[in-house]
This record gives structure tokens, sequence and C-alpha cells, in this order.
């Protein structure tokens, strides 16, 4: 606008004031990835000021967990980080485990990581795939979902179902694999190993798709500490923090893996994390499968109705969001006291009120997709 | 001026190697199947929908109790007692006996705590559960009922047979 178009009334000096406002951002947005409503406060294309609003797929699951049995809570926990769900059944399981000192035999330790390092590349392809069509670019997601297709009948063959897989249990796992899984196993990652250059090719270092995000949503690492994010967002920003690695479990201490780190904390950064994660979890699953020796992959004697002695017990992995823990009290009863979920995707939710403001409206879907949250375990 | 073209260079040659990926999966067989035809058969151990069977069931409870949103229900059978007819006397039998698939979990936690053999409740291969009404939602079983059991139409006051299930053996598998 040249300055003669100006209302006389407007001083000459001062730059352009825009009345602000308000537009809603989902709940049913393609793009928010669930039910996620974010309320923004534009002036003109900036934000100013952006509001998550969650609690659209509350489901209650830690009250609901007073009132059911040990063994139902796992079939809750599925309903958390539908994406990954092995995590969720592995976080529970390893608390309530330290309540009732129950000792996870090696082979239903090592298919234990198998699992969750499995899930971990199926969550992150989810998350090629979406990103790439929050971006624009629509072919990666049809090549992401086709390998993840085959983790998920990976997962039917073993556990019977493809999200909610009810797999790992209190003591162990559900059943053991068979040796035609393992082949079928070995076969997918020999498959998925060179996809995952194709997929750099696609997309990682795509001028367009780089130019989108590459210097878009950076979080200061002091910034991602303060605001308590954790996994791939926390590791974007070049905080070096993986449960994995700073408080190890099920043995992952004995896996030769690295953990990739980003530099600046931009939504590249952060995409470019998972990707790299993606290469790592095929180094760890090819190392649970040498692993894997005969044995029982279940602890003998878990009651059918547990009743561990009254006490408190916390546990947290890694999941494919973050760092995933669960804090159980217990009364001495058959259900626990209480249960409390730390999810990773509620804190990574909460920095959105500070990372959007002062991003164009256009940014909003690249940092919103590149903080990859799932919003059943944001509001559980 | 040499940015520019380099720029312009470099998006091309992602569009490019892009469309060589691309390309190269155009002449490999599709990996998708054309649904409502063609029909996957899922794995041996796929958590479909329940299956029921009256006649092995000892009518314990322990599905029941294993059973984590409680959407089972059952009712023990009687006899009438030889002595005292007007006591009844509890059975190993299941009168009736009821799934809500409305808010069954497809856990398998059933399965693994039935203690007949073969096991009385069981997840078949069947993905395709659908209902047009809440009623269907609710299956019953009594003796002499199908394995795939039946609803009760409240506006019809009648056991009805579920429709729109397929019969998943009769699909031409795909694995």
């Amino acid at each position: 606008m040249n300055k003669g178009a100006m209302a006389p009334d407007q001083e000459q000096d001062t730059p352009l004031k825009s009345d602000s406002m308000f537009i809603n951002l989902g709940p049913q947005h393609p793009s928010t990835h669930g039910v996620l409503r974010v309320g923004l406060t534009i002036d003109g294309e900036m934000i100013t000021k952006a509001v998550p609003d969650v609690g659209y797929l509350h489901r209650g699951t830690s009250k609901l967990a007073e009132v059911r049995g040990y063994h139902h809570c796992v079939v809750l926990t599925d309903r958390w980080d539908y994406v990954s769900a092995m995590p969720n059944n592995l976080v529970f399981c390893l608390a309530a485990e330290r309540l009732m000192g129950l000792n996870v035999p090696p082979r239903g330790d090592v298919l234990r990581v198998l699992m969750c390092e499995l899930n971990r590349i199926a969550s992150h392809l989810l998350f090629f795939g979406t990103y790439g069509i929050d971006i624009g670019a629509f072919t990666p997601f049809l090549y992401a979902f086709r390998e993840r297709e085959m983790i998920l009948d990976l997962f039917e063959m073993v556990s019977g179902a493809r999200l909610t897989y009810n797999y790992i249990r209190l003591g162990g796992v559900m059943v053991d694999v068979t040796d035609e899984w393992v082949a079928k196993c070995r076969e997918f990652i020999e498959y998925f190993k060179p996809r995952l250059d194709e997929y750099d090719t696609l997309l990682t270092y795509n001028p367009i798709f780089m130019a989108r995000t590459e210097k878009v949503g950076l979080i200061p690492p002091q910034t991602a500490v303060n605001w308590g994010l954790s996994g791939p967002n926390l590791r974007g920003s070049g905080v070096n923090y993986d449960v994995r690695k700073a408080d190890p479990y099920c043995g992952y201490e004995q896996y030769d893996f690295e953990i990739p780190l980003g530099k600046t904390g931009s939504c590249w950064d952060r995409y470019f994390c998972r990707v790299s994660e993606m290469r790592q979890s095929v180094r760890i699953v090819l190392q649970a499968l040498d692993k894997l020796a005969p044995g029982p992959v279940m602890a003998p004697g878990v009651a059918k109705v547990p009743k561990p002695q009254p006490g408190e017990a916390y546990a947290h992995v890694e999941g494919a969001r973050g760092d995933l823990g669960i804090f159980l009290v217990s009364d001495g009863q058959a259900s626990p006291y209480r249960m409390h979920v730390k999810a990773p995707s509620f804190m990574n939710l909460a920095i959105l009120q500070e990372l959007l403001v002062g991003n164009k409206v256009s940014d909003v879907i690249a940092i919103l997709g590149s903080t990859d949250i799932v919003l059943g375990e944001v509001d559980r | 001026m040499i940015e520019y073209f380099s720029k312009v260079f470099r998006g091309a040659w992602a569009t490019v190697a892009g469309m060589m990926v691309t390309l190269k999966y155009m002449v490999k067989p599709s990996v998708t199947v054309h649904y409502p035809t063609e029909k996957l058969v899922p794995f041996e151990r796929f958590r479909g929908a329940l299956l029921f069977d009256p006649g092995t069931c000892i009518s314990c409870n322990l599905c029941v109790k294993a059973c984590p949103s409680t959407c089972i229900t059952l009712e023990n059978a009687t006899i009438p007692d030889p002595k005292n007819p007007a006591i009844k006397k509890k059975v190993a039998k299941v009168d009736w006996y009821t799934i809500d698939f409305g808010k069954c979990n497809f856990c398998r936690l059933c399965e693994e705590s039935c203690p007949t053999k073969p096991k009385s409740v069981w997840h078949s291969l069947d993905y395709e559960v659908v209902f047009f009404s809440r009623d269907e939602m609710v299956r019953c079983w009594k003796a002499g009922t199908k394995f795939v059991g039946q609803y009760w139409d409240r506006k019809e006051k009648a056991f009805k047979d579920p429709e729109g299930q397929i019969q998943i053996q009769d699909v031409q598998a795909r694995r």
C-alpha cells in the first residue's frame, strides 16, 4: 500500500495498524492430527497469541484405572498414544512389575525392546507421511504407509491387533514369536533399509520442504528444557537426553545405538531427528533379533488378580514421542489407588503457546506437525 | 544471479529425483487391494468379532471377571431340585450369554481366561463388524444359538440374526 492511499487521519510515520482477528484452528482441522483446537489471535498474517485448547478426547483413563484390575489397565494404556501403543503397555507393566517385584525373563525383555522399536519406526513413519502432507507433499505419505502396513502386519501376526495391541503384559509378553515371524521381520528390515534413502530423496533434502521448515519454529535448548519437552522435540534442539541412555530399562544398555541430535531446534531438525531415529531403531531391531535366545517369555507366578503390597512406583520409557512416565500408587487392593501419566505429547503441546507467537499463519501447520502430538495421549 | 539459477536447478533436480523414485514403483505390482471385491484374510491370531459356543460353556464367570469394560454378562442354567421342585439348582451350563460390542475392547483377555477346551468364547477373523442400530451391538446366545449369536430387536420384540456379517472363510486369501 502506498502512502497516498492511507487514511488522512493516520499518522504517516507509524507502522500500518490493523485490527487483530481471532480464528479457530480446529478442532476438526485435518492438519491438527486429532481433535485439537488452537485459538489464534492474528494481526494481519502474524500470530500475536495462541491458546491450545485440549480435552476433546478426554476419556478419564487415570480415573478408570482406579476401579480396574492391573491386567485391565494394560488395555486402557493402549488408548493413550494409539499410534505407538507398545511403549504405553510397557511403561505400565514396568511400573506395576516394580510394585509386585516381578522379574521378566530375558527373552521377554528382548521381545519388549523389539516390539517397542518396531513401533517407534511405525510411529515415525506416520509422522513422516503426515508431515509431508502438512507441508504439501503427498507422495511420501503413500510410501510411508506402505512400509507402516508391513509393521502392522507383523504386529497383527504376533498379537492379533493392528493398533491396540495389549501385547506386553505384566511379567512378560502375551505370546512368543515364531521362527516364521522372525524371518518375516528380518525380511522387512532388509526391505526397509534402502527405503530410508528414498525418503531422503523425496522429502528430507527436497529444497521446497527445507525452505518451509529449516528456519521455522526455532526452539532454543534452554526453552526446550524449561517447557519440559522430551523426545525428538527436545533432541532436535540439541539437548542429549534419551531415557534409553539416561535410565536404561529392559536391557537397553546392551544395545549399540546412537542418539541423533539436531542443531538449531527448527522444524527440520525435529523432523530429521525422527528420520535418523528410524535408522537407529533398525539397528536396535537387528541386534534384538540376534539376541533372541530360547526361553520363557512370561515370568512364573503372575497372579490372575494381582494385589501388590502398599507402596508407590514410577517407571518411564522413551516412547516414540518422548519421556512417557507412569506413577502408580497401590494400597494393597486389586486396583491401583492412583495412576498418574506423564504424557510427553501434553508437554510438547504446551510449548505451542510460546512457539507460535510471531510466526505467520501459514507456518502454524508446519510447527504443529513438527511437534508430532497424538491427541489421545494429550487428553488421555 | 548464479544463486538464482542454482536454486532453480536444485529445485528441478529434486523434482526429477523424486519422480525417479515414483517411476520405479510404477512398474511394480500394486500393494493395495480393491476392498469390497477383494478382501484380505487376517492372520490366524487376529482379534476380530467374538464368537461364543453355548454348548461348551461351563458358566464359570471367568470371562466376565476378565473383561476390562464389563461387556459380558451371563446367567447360569438351572434345573429344579429333584427333592424339592420349588428350589432351582444351578448347573454348569449357560442359560443366556450376552456380549455388548459397543463396549468391547477386542483385547483377548476373555479368550485367554476361558478354561474350556475348545474355548467357548474366542475371537473370529471377522473384521467387518457392522451395526445399524444399538440393539444389534448386544449379541445374545442361548442353548442352540449359532456361534455368531442373535440380537434382540426392541421394536419388533424378537431375536434376529445379525446381518451384514461376512464369511471370512469364503473370501479369497491374499496371504
